[in-house]
């Protein structure tokens, strides 16, 4: 099968003018920063969090299960608590895709492809979704 | 202490196991923490959605760096994904332990019959980094000429994609996989992107770890709001996991991939015993 997709022509309508790609490039290029800076930036809080676990003598197994809080965190990090960087790490984590998907969206608004500006926007209302659903559970 | 040293350790492993062999971490770390830590299932899955976010965020950077990935043609899958993810974290919370169990021993028997067919010796997902000398045309991101059929502005350069219902379907199923077990999805989704739709395989492999990121984030938002996620053992398991990947990533040419495969099938087969015993509550 895969015989047939390398032996089929790419479609003939596909823009590839210098402009187009120039975009695209600029696009992926700005959505792969943010991600290899993000995941980075997650992963440090992520590494101070537990050397501050290890500092602590915190045992993963034994020790309490932190409520989450969003707004906690800023406390946490203050205090510095180990949680505080665990949770900002690993919500950062969670919500950087997101950040390409914003990206991206912008791009494709950018370049007039107001189809795919759309595609993301969906994906952010399916991430709401979640949100809205994951509240409403906990409730 | 000596605890998350384990899971750091642990989380290792399995990135380092996962980048060699092609498949995320979850569907080791899943096993490492119900088996090993006695986590409940749900929390596992939760503390292995992060580290699959993780590592997906940093493959997908690399591969949209080298315009790897089609982006046009991810992003669309990804909204279907996305929609199977959040149906699979809700359905996740009405399943019992058991029989989230019997669907993760029944994943990794697919998963080891896969392996076991796999003809190639390299690995169908790299997690972290592609291959050198795979820079391509970016991904297209043009301006919609009118009248313009929808799924021709997803081909890529040399490649043509069809069949896009089949790939909306493989999407919705791999986000409702991984938000029900923890795993990347990556299993269903670059065969169906290659197989199903005509994409060629780096391509998928690339498409699929960018998508990685946003299915999980749509369960894990779930999780993480209904307070499944211990930092404590999210912190290091993800932080090992990401570590291990990179080291898999760059040993990987010297590893007999042969050999490996058939260690993986034999600790699959092992895992899946011993989570279908939970199933059955032996």
């Amino acid at each position: 099968m895969s015989a047939r997709a390398t032996a089929t022509p790419p479609p003939a309508t596909v823009d590839k003018t210098a402009g187009g790609i120039e975009a695209a490039a600029g696009i992926e290029t700005i959505a792969a920063r943010l991600l290899t800076w993000g995941t980075r930036l997650a992963l440090g809080f992520v590494l101070v969090g537990v050397v501050g676990m290890f500092l602590a003598g915190v045992d993963p197994t034994d020790a309490a299960q932190p409520g989450y809080s969003v707004t906690a965190i800023p406390g946490q990090l203050l205090a510095l608590q180990p949680e505080g960087f665990l949770w900002a790490g690993l919500t950062f984590a969670v919500v950087l895709p997101l950040g390409r998907v914003v990206v991206s969206g912008a791009g494709f608004l950018g370049a007039g492809d107001r189809r795919l500006a759309l595609v993301s926007v969906l994906v952010l209302l399916v991430i709401g979704a979640s949100v809205v659903a994951a509240l409403g559970l906990g409730r | 202490m000596i605890a998350a040293l384990v899971l750091l350790a642990g989380g290792a492993a399995a990135g380092v196991f996962g980048s060699l062999l092609g498949l995320g971490g979850g569907i080791l770390i899943v096993p490492l923490l119900t088996l090993g830590f006695g986590l409940p299932l749900r929390e596992a899955v939760a503390v292995s959605l992060v580290s699959v976010i993780v590592t997906s965020s940093a493959s997908a950077g690399v591969y949209l760096q080298r315009h790897v990935a089609n982006l046009r043609l991810g992003m669309v899958l990804e909204l279907f994904s996305a929609l199977g993810a959040l149906i699979g974290g809700l359905v996740a919370f009405l399943l019992s332990e058991q029989a989230l169990a019997g669907l993760f021993a029944a994943l990794l028997v697919w998963v080891g019959v896969s392996m076991l067919r796999r003809r190639d010796d390299a690995p169908a997902m790299a997690a972290i980094a592609p291959g050198p000398g795979t820079s391509v045309t970016p991904s297209l991101i043009v301006p919609e000429p009118a009248g313009r059929p929808f799924i021709d502005t997803l081909s890529g350069p040399g490649y043509r994609v069809h069949s896009l219902p089949l790939g909306v379907t493989g999407s919705l199923f791999a986000g409702l996989v991984s938000a029900l077990l923890g795993v990347g999805g990556g299993i269903v989704k670059v065969p169906t992107m290659h197989l199903l739709m005509g994409v060629p395989l780096k391509v998928a492999t690339a498409t699929s770890n960018m998508m990685i990121g946003i299915t999980a984030t749509s369960s894990a938002v779930i999780y993480l709001l209904r307070g499944q996620l211990d930092p404590f053992v999210g912190g290091p398991t993800a932080l090992g996991v990401f570590a291990g990947a990179m080291v898999g990533t760059r040993i990987a040419h010297r590893i007999d991939a042969r050999i490996l495969r058939w260690l993986f099938v034999i600790v699959l087969a092992y895992t899946a015993i011993q989570m279908a015993q939970k199933a059955l509550g032996l």
